[in-house]
């Protein structure tokens, strides 16, 4: 169906060299020890999130002389990327950052890493567990974590509007099966009964990333349901999606938080239709990875899971944190 | 007395099983939640047909030629994002043409390799499903496209406004429907494209011109899929480059499910509206019946098999018929 997307992206193979004129001079101790690292991206292009990570990702890695970053992107496709990742290992690079496309699938290449002696870091999402034993790290966020602090965002506004006794919420999830979508479900459904307990969830329904989707699964949500007071979306993409369902059926008053805050969300949120959302800066998220990298080869102590901090963001708190690019 | 014989009652049954199948999923649905023949439930779900109806629209013109289009999911995407990007930059009065040429190109050079260069259009319309999802992408940057002054746009009304309280995407899909409906039934030139993909010899050897006739039903489909993308920008102010992503299969199903033959040489417009429909509210009544996800995959199935079953073996007039 979806397959093979991502054609024009054959093998962009793009290598950063941090060698300005004065910076030669400069950095001899540098080279001496300086790393190698390759990264092999998801998807590049297919959401501007994944863009703009790739961006931060190279921008981060000229700034530091000491860094040589060859960057690859699978296009979506788990065989390119396992053929990407025995590239890497062939080119002797110091540390591999895989994005993986399938959690499952790019575990035998990771194995064939290790063996080979190149430490792992797995960026964005993780992989499965079976793989924990062959990577050196995870670094991204916490998506329970996310989950949580959404049930959290919400709650708290429930007990502000004195409804925390009776509010009903619908529940729009990523993808079905989708590591990201799971946990950042598994993280609200969790929560939300035990700082909320008389709170109901009254149905979920997955709108697969996709704004349209939302939005039809909005639709009929409030076709059954006379009484809704929040909705939680696993992105803001789907969130807006929902709430452009909400106010063309004229129901007013519904708060709504989502994840990942997208711009499309900031905004919302600027003309007060949409309550709250976690900010995860795929800046963050890259320089996060490279420095991850960085750390295994120094030989600091690194932890298997390594999160980057995704705060809460509101109404109330938005001044504190610029628009999302994407 | 006009009496109707079992003959009459056989003969209604054979040409519109479709429609006794989609009679009995609405009467099946309606008894499963009251609330699924609401108006405003109703309205909804033909809101939101209307954009996989339009793209169906032309593609029943295609299959009915002969040919398939597996690139209308990923064209929509690119009619969606360039509409949306040209907004901001030149306004929707010439945005909206613009995208519109384009598409139509797009359509057209599908229409010249199927058409004249007589290659397999499975083969163009697979790649030009890459190809042209690349072209969305790197227009793009991979960015989402949002239009910046949602408020101060006459824009939104394609996708959310309302004539005489009828939504505009369903005034839009009807009025495409009943234009495309009487050129496919009426004109010669739809009659030329039954006979091609009927029988492509015998058309030959009646004067029509093939590859023209092809071209054309390609121009059609390109059409259809720039108002697509044109009702979806409307609609939602704001598009993911993935906006039309495998809507290619939803469309081909809805117009299979209305009795188009993809061997070409039969299908109506009028059936495809139906098969349409059948999707549409399958989609919302499962919603609304409130089945766990993962189960709604499988029944949506179920129901698509059942449906053609039933317009089969109202055709063949018997339900049991085993390949003999």
């Amino acid at each position: 169906m979806t397959g093979t997307f991502g054609e024009e992206n054959l093998m962009r193979l793009r290598t950063v060299l941090a060698a300005s004129a004065a910076s030669i001079a400069l950095s001899a101790a540098a080279q001496a020890d300086g790393y190698r690292i390759g990264i092999t991206q998801n998807n590049v292009g297919v959401d501007s999130y994944q863009t703009t990570y790739e961006q931060a990702f190279i921008a981060a890695a000229e700034a530091d002389d000491g860094i040589e970053a060859v960057v690859l992107d699978a296009g979506g496709d788990v065989a390119r990327q396992i053929a990407q990742i025995e590239d890497l290992i062939q080119q002797e690079v110091d540390a591999i950052i895989i994005w993986p496309t399938n959690g499952e699938a790019v575990i035998p290449a990771v194995r064939k890493a290790k063996k080979a002696g190149i430490p792992v870091i797995v960026t964005n999402s993780n992989i499965a567990e079976q793989g924990f034993d062959f990577i050196a790290s995870f670094s991204g966020p916490n998506n329970i974590t996310q989950g949580a602090r959404a049930a959290e965002i919400m709650c708290d506004k429930f007990k502000d509007m004195g409804i925390a006794g009776e509010a009903q919420v619908v529940h729009i999830t990523g993808q079905p099966g989708y590591t990201t979508a799971i946990e950042r479900a598994k993280g609200f459904e969790d929560r939300l009964p035990e700082i909320c307990p008389d709170v109901t969830v009254l149905d979920t329904q997955p709108g697969d990333w996709n704004r349209e989707k939302a939005q039809t699964v909005m639709e009929a949500f409030l076709t059954k349901y006379d009484d809704i007071d929040g909705v939680y979306a696993g992105d803001d993409n789907m969130g807006v999606g929902a709430l452009n369902a909400a106010r063309a059926a004229g129901r007013d008053g519904i708060v709504f938080v989502g994840a990942t805050n997208f711009a499309v969300g900031y905004e919302a949120m600027e003309r007060g239709d949409y309550w709250g959302s976690i900010y995860q800066s795929p800046v963050d998220d890259a320089e996060a990875a490279l420095q991850t990298a960085i750390d295994v080869l120094d030989g600091k102590d690194v932890p298997l899971l390594n999160y980057f901090d995704t705060p809460k963001i509101t109404q109330d708190n938005m001044g504190d944190f610029t628009k999302p690019v994407f | 007395m006009a009496t109707l014989t079992k003959k009459d009652i056989g003969g209604f049954l054979a040409r519109q099983g479709i429609l006794l199948a989609f009679a009995l999923f609405m009467i099946g649905f309606t008894l499963a939640n009251g609330r699924f023949l609401d108006p405003d439930n109703v309205m909804g779900v033909i809101r939101s047909s209307a954009i996989l109806g339009v793209m169906a629209l032309g593609v029943t013109f295609v299959v009915i030629s002969g040919n398939l289009d597996l690139s209308v999911g990923s064209m929509m995407s690119f009619s969606t994002i360039v509409v949306l990007d040209l907004h901001d930059k030149l306004g929707p009065a010439l945005a909206i043409p613009a995208m519109f040429a384009m598409t139509l190109a797009l359509g057209a050079f599908i229409g010249f390799l199927v058409g004249y260069l007589r290659l397999n259009s499975l083969i163009v319309t697979l790649g030009m499903l890459s190809a042209i999802h690349g072209l969305t992408l790197t227009w793009s940057g991979g960015k989402n496209m949002d239009i910046a002054d949602k408020a101060g746009t006459w824009f939104d009304v394609f996708g959310r406004g309302e004539v005489l309280g009828i939504p505009v995407p369903i005034l839009m899909f009807l009025l495409l429907a009943v234009t495309l409906g009487t050129a496919l039934a009426k004109t010669p030139f739809g009659r030329k494209i039954y006979a091609v993909g009927g029988n492509g010899t015998a058309a030959t050897f009646s004067g029509i011109p093939r590859a023209r006739v092809v071209f054309s039903c390609y121009l059609v489909s390109a059409f259809c899929v720039a108002t697509a993308g044109l009702l979806q920008a409307s609609r939602s102010m704001g598009s993911q480059n993935t906006v039309g992503q495998g809507l290619e299969l939803e469309v081909l199903a809805a117009v299979i499910l209305g009795g188009a033959s993809l061997m070409g040489g039969s299908g109506t417009i009028f059936k495809t509206v139906i098969g349409v429909l059948i999707l549409g509210f399958i989609q919302n009544g499962l919603l609304l019946v409130g089945l766990p996800f993962y189960v709604q995959y499988v029944v949506t199935w179920v129901i698509i098999i059942l449906a053609v079953w039933l317009d089969i073996a109202a055709k063949r007039g018997r339900l049991w018929s085993p390949i003999a």
